[in-house]
């Protein structure tokens, strides 16, 4: 191994990215969902045989995250020695290294002259995968069958080409199955498009130097973590941050970490978070796991490749029974993206005392999620996804941005002028909240506002906010920032929404979202 | 173009040519650190190439310099084009004069708001997006309300007008964008503005105009952008109107491939934005159909960054939108690929790896071998210490090779790998052309070419050099260095075509329009294409008008551009249409089609001949040089003049001349062809 021409090995990472890259274009061009199109909720990756991650694109943070295990638990329910050239292997199901199951997942095994050398894999958010809301969040779910349809691995696609009787089966039960067609082939073009590069890698690197290739990567991006980890004074750390409810009476649900440098390694424990929540908050080992990766890696400071290495010194444990590790029936949906930011926050918190130069305090720290769906004459849905930024947690050197998106997510808001070409809705109006930045020797960044009215003789309404109780904190004695509020104006009254709601809205009704302020850094006058 | 006194008519041209033996056709690239300029004598064809240092202070003076450069003053010239990188680094650097944005009220804040993504996933040092180009005190909102079909919902009234004029009166503001919502689907809110702002604001824009599609963040930003360039290019434009008063000669290169006449770009100046690269894109789909290659990729390598461009059947593939300095710039343009990363590029190696760039040694102090203070590794130092830069050369009079500091400098990094200095200088290229590699594959992806189908096309000051090397990583079998390499974007601006571009938003579904609609349409957008021309000499029967209809499956949002002919066949247009979606996703449905936009340009031919260029220096002697191509064995090169080259000459050789240095790698075999042409293929051993 230690053979192996560095310089080549750089060349194969740079042809991994490209293939990865090369993949969500094909997605994000040729797909049909907003979702996917304009807000970008996908990713794309590739794994060694084993399942180990090696190449990304650009995508969002908490997908690349949890791609890491989702072909290597894959290939404990079904064999790699049962795959064969041409296959395509659809699911969504949490089990297998999965989030939430509008995530649904393609993953096609790419052999070169027989061989098994990488798995290209393409995640995207299905808008609607079917279940008891119109958009599969429904807040208050008890277990994961209210949220939505559960596809175990299933082939999608095999060498003689698209396998009709699955996906009459899938398409059956979503509500727009014209869109989650197109949607689907444009994930199985993409994994397409992966398998030709990974090919061309093979054919002129050689197959066998591609696949040691593959496994020296994990091996640089080890190095590369354990050198970061060194820099960081040995020590037990420990913080915690809080989502709006889900603990006892409606308190809010706790996530704890206890973090333990030694070294060149770390070890993550969260056993200290709350029980399972009666909602849709709860999440996957999995996720756990990615919101633990991305802490480590921004603390770090430095660049380096996200893949399989370099959580090797990293021990990430959670607690059978908890939010983190409800078990397998749990309502996952909003954990996804909710509590994986709370995990890295609370990591923030207990490594304030030591690195704080290095952090940001607390911002839109939640997908900012408002889904509007719109039922047709025709019986088909049209789904609105909105996800908002907010304001970004000051720094020990500057500003916090407004309107802007942090940490595990980066998705796109859908422009005023596509949503009214598209939609029975009217932008009423949209701008930053000015001053809901927390206050500090560096101020937060402002929120923003958009105000919906409804065109449509009834629309049904999802929110999936969180920071509407628990507001983002300030670094160093900074001051809080604003929390988040949504709120409805009908027929002249004005009443507060829950951040996690399902309701029906009316013509004319006007709902308002205003995201949350960033947390300032430092006492204010100080 | 409102003014009608800037209009030249050809024949007026004509008599100030007899008049004063305005012999002389002009081709310049102002970058950032040189000015390229060629000279074709509109008789004899006699060509000329030059090189001077650039002035951003005095860019009037700088070109009047390099006219001396290649012996001519400013009477001797009939026509001017030049590309200019000004526009844009005015806008990249925000040296930008003070703009106000006009907005629809309740939405004043679009460009703070933006579309919140930010471009580092893992870096919270780095803010995550640019403050506003035009901070919130200088944005106004106006109450009007259109709705997508351009209804009007809330009418402008005369007391918003009065309110805005009296806020305008009250700041010193020199330029205004014009951005209301929905106005691609009805100007006639931001026209009465224009109007009534025309009075009292030196420079007024209107989003309709500049990019009349939907999405407001992207069409006011591309708004702002060019009203912030508009007091820029007016005082630039009008200082070289003065210095060469050639009317309709004096022309500006426009970022979609063309040259265009300079009261256009008054108004437009944004249309200059890409103007460098574009000329040397548009000189290379000049080459490619000269000598017939249906795919070619250019591969323009510079100091700091490296430009790639797809062109197919003579043709460079265009895009709609581009970042600059982190803000989305859209109009119709060559679709010019960038990486940070050229012959400056510093190289580095952490505990993850090698890797080349994006931090540059810039021009000061320059690569390690520039002798200038340099002490990081660049690219150019690996080149230097592998032999293919002559030593004894003094590149633009003023540096003298220092190949000892290169090897000082890439000294540390070989010790890490317990490699030689020339093992690790080797990996260093191929580091750099497995990046470069990843630009070429983006482009042909994005169009769905095999790209080791290509020829490709090097020029600029590090192409020639890099070029066996990369077409050896990336699979290609044919390498072209074009004459006049070292001038190939000053080349591009002379020999482009006359044309205007013209672009809208229609959204039409495919089927159920009538067909007089869609006429109307193309009839308006064909007059607005083609009036710039008319009105600047060009009879309107030497214009070609090419059609082309952006359409999506309606779920879609990306639209794919597909050419047709009028009157329309719908039939035909859907077929294309299938076809392409299939070419470049390898699948296709029978769902819906729409037409998003409808893009009309109108073209008049170029057909500048010009001759094998004069570099106005002595050809280098032919000679031998110690250079290292594989392993840390030294192999005896020679080194040809490019002048004098003859015959095929077998790798490994360096071919040189005053500008350029094209590496011909052992497996490789080089010839001119009498244009001054290199043609680089494989070696049949």
């Amino acid at each position: 191994m230690s053979s192996l021409d560095p310089f080549v090995v750089e060349v194969i990472r740079h042809g991994l990215s490209a293939a990865a890259e090369e993949m969500s274009l094909v997605m994000t061009r040729s797909a049909r969902s907003p979702l996917l199109r304009e807000g970008g909720d996908l990713s794309s990756a590739i794994t060694d045989a084993e399942g180990g991650l090696v190449g990304q694109g650009r995508d969002i943070p908490i997908h690349l995250g949890a791609m890491a295990f989702t072909v290597r638990e894959l290939l404990k329910a079904c064999p790699a020695a049962d795959m064969r050239e041409g296959d395509a292997i659809i699911y969504n199901v949490g089990a297998l290294g999965g989030n939430h199951l509008n995530d649904v997942k393609v993953v096609r095994p790419v052999f070169v002259d027989g061989r098994l050398v990488a798995f290209a894999l393409s995640l995207a958010h299905w808008p609607d995968v079917g279940g008891t809301w119109p958009g599969s969040y429904l807040a208050q779910a008890v277990d994961t069958f209210q949220e939505a349809m559960r596809i175990p691995p299933v082939p999608i696609a095999s060498a003689s080409g698209v396998n009709r009787p699955v996906l009459d089966f899938i398409l059956a039960n979503v509500r727009d199955p014209v869109a989650c067609e197109g949607d689907l082939m444009a994930q199985l073009a993409a994994t397409r498009a992966a398998e030709r590069r990974i090919r061309e890698l093979c054919a002129q690197h050689g197959t066998q130097l591609f696949v040691d290739t593959l496994s020296r990567l994990h091996d640089l991006s080890e190095a590369e973590m354990r050198a970061a980890i060194q820099e960081l004074p040995d020590g037990v750390y420990e913080g915690e941050d809080f989502l709006d409810d889900g603990g006892p009476d409606g308190a809010p649900a706790r996530i704890h970490v206890r973090i333990e440098i030694r070294g060149d390694e770390a070890l993550f424990d969260l056993s200290g978070s709350s029980d399972r929540v009666p909602n849709f908050c709860n999440t996957t080992p999995f996720i756990a796991r990615s919101a633990v990766a991305y802490a480590a890696r921004i603390m770090s400071g430095r660049e380096m490749q996200q893949n399989a290495g370099a959580l090797r010194p990293l021990t990430i444990i959670t607690r059978p029974g908890s939010i983190l590790e409800p078990g397998w029936n749990a309502a996952v949906a909003a954990g996804n993206h909710e509590t994986s930011m709370r995990v890295v926050d609370a990591i923030f918190r207990a490594m304030e005392p030591v690195i704080p130069e290095r952090l940001s305090a607390g911002g839109p720290a939640t997908s900012g999620l408002m889904a509007f769906a719109e039922p047709r004459p025709d019986q088909s849905w049209r789904m609105l996804y909105e996800v908002h930024g907010g304001g970004e947690g000051a720094r020990h050197d500057r500003d916090g941005v407004p309107a802007t998106r942090v940490h595990l997510t980066n998705t796109s808001n859908t422009p005023a002028e596509v949503i009214e070409a598209n939609y029975a809705i009217r932008i009423e109006r949209q701008a930053i909240r000015r001053d809901a930045g927390g206050r500090g020797q560096f101020r937060g960044g402002d929120g923003v506002i958009r105000s919906y009215r409804v065109l449509a003789p009834s629309m049904w309404l999802t929110t999936c906010v969180e920071r509407t109780r628990v507001s983002p904190f300030g670094l160093q004695g900074g001051e809080p920032g604003k929390p988040y509020v949504i709120t409805l104006q009908r027929n002249g009254a004005t009443e507060q929404l829950s951040g996690k709601a399902n309701l029906l809205l009316q013509q004319d009704d006007v709902v308002t979202l205003e995201s949350c302020g960033g947390g300032g850094y430092g006492p204010y006058g100080g | 173009m409102s003014n009608p006194s800037r209009h030249w008519p050809a024949d007026r041209i004509e008599e100030i040519t007899t008049l004063q033996q305005r012999t002389w056709d002009i081709g310049t690239d102002i970058g950032g650190t040189f000015t390229d300029i060629i000279a074709v004598h509109a008789g004899t064809n006699e060509t000329r190439i030059a090189k001077v240092p650039s002035r951003p202070d005095a860019p009037v003076r700088a070109m009047l310099e390099a006219l001396a450069a290649v012996g001519l003053a400013a009477p001797d010239v009939r026509r001017f084009v030049h590309g200019t990188t000004r526009v844009t680094n005015a806008l990249v650097e925000e040296r930008l004069p003070r703009v106000a944005l006009v907005a629809t009220a309740g939405f004043e804040d679009v460009l703070e708001i933006g579309r919140y993504r930010r471009q580092e996933l893992y870096r919270l040092d780095v803010p995550p997006k640019l403050p506003p180009l035009v901070p919130p005190a200088y944005c106004f909102g106006v109450k009007e309300r259109l709705d997508h079909t351009g209804a009007v919902l809330e009418p402008l009234a005369e007391s918003e007008i009065q309110r805005l004029l009296a806020w305008l009166g009250a700041n010193d503001i020199q330029s205004v964008a014009i951005c209301l919502l929905h106005a691609y689907a009805n100007p006639a809110h931001e026209k009465l503005l224009a109007e009534r702002l025309a009075a009292i604001v030196p420079h007024v824009c209107v989003s309709h105009e500049i990019n009349p599609e939907a999405r407001e963040y992207e069409r006011a930003s591309s708004t702002v952008f060019n009203a912030a360039a508009m007091p820029i290019a007016v005082e630039y434009l009008s200082e070289l109107e003065k210095a060469l008063p050639l009317g309709a000669g004096l022309q500006v290169f426009h970022s979609a491939g063309a040259m265009v006449p300079v009261p256009v770009v008054m108004r437009r100046p944004l249309v200059m934005a890409m103007s460098g690269p574009a000329a040397g894109v548009s000189a290379s789909a000049r080459i490619a159909r000269d000598l017939g290659r249906p795919r070619v990729l250019t591969f323009d390598m510079g100091g700091t960054t490296t430009d790639v461009c797809l062109i197919i059947d003579g043709a460079a593939e265009m895009t709609d939108t581009r970042m600059i300095g982190g803000r989305p710039l859209r109009q119709p343009m060559l679709a010019v690929h960038s990486i940070g990363a050229g012959g400056g590029s510093i190289v580095r190696l952490g505990p993850g790896g090698l890797t080349v760039g994006p931090q540059s040694a810039g021009s000061v102090p320059g690569p390690a071998c520039y002798g200038r203070g340099g002490e990081q590794p660049t690219i150019t130092d690996a080149n230097a210490v592998l032999g293919y830069l002559d030593p004894e050369a003094r590149l633009g009079d003023t540096i003298q090779l220092d190949v000892d500091a290169a090897r000082r400098a890439i000294a540390p990094i070989a010790a890490a790998l317990k490699l030689g200095v020339e093992e690790t200088a080797l990996g260093i290229l191929k580091v750099a052309n497995a990046a470069m590699a990843r630009a070429l594959r983006r482009v042909t992806v994005e169009r769905g070419v095999d790209g080791r189908d290509c020829t490709l096309l090097a020029f600029g000051g590090g192409g020639p050099m890099h070029a066996t090397g990369l077409a050896d990583m990336y699979g290609l079998n044919e390498i072209i260095v074009p004459a006049a390499s070292s001038a190939f974007s000053a080349l591009g601006c002379l020999t482009a075509d006359f044309s205007f571009l013209q672009q809208r938003t229609v959204r039409m579904p495919l089927h159920g329009f009538p067909a007089s609609v869609f006429a109307e349409r193309i009839d308006e957008l064909v007059q607005e294409a083609t009036t710039p021309l008319i009105a600047n000499g060009v009879a309107r029967q030497d214009i070609v008008v090419e059609h082309v209809a952006l359409m999506r499956y309606a779920a879609q949002s990306d639209a794919l551009p597909v050419p047709f002919a009028m009157p329309l066949d719908t039939g035909m247009l859907e077929t294309d249409f299938h076809a392409r979606h299939h070419e470049l996703f390898g699948y296709a449905t029978g769902e819906p089609c729409v037409i998003e936009a409808l893009r009309v340009q109108a073209v008049k031919a170029s057909s500048t001949p010009f001759s094998r260029p004069d570099v106005g220096r002595p050809p280098v002697a032919s000679r031998r040089r110690s250079c290292i191509f594989a392993g840390a064995t030294a192999v005896p090169t020679a080194i040809l003049p490019r002048e004098t080259l003859a015959g095929v000459v077998t790798g490994p050789a360096i071919i040189e001349d005053a500008w350029s240095t094209v590496v011909v790698a052992p497996g490789w075999q080089a010839r001119a062809d009498d244009m001054g042409n290199l043609y680089l293929t494989r070696s049949a051993a």
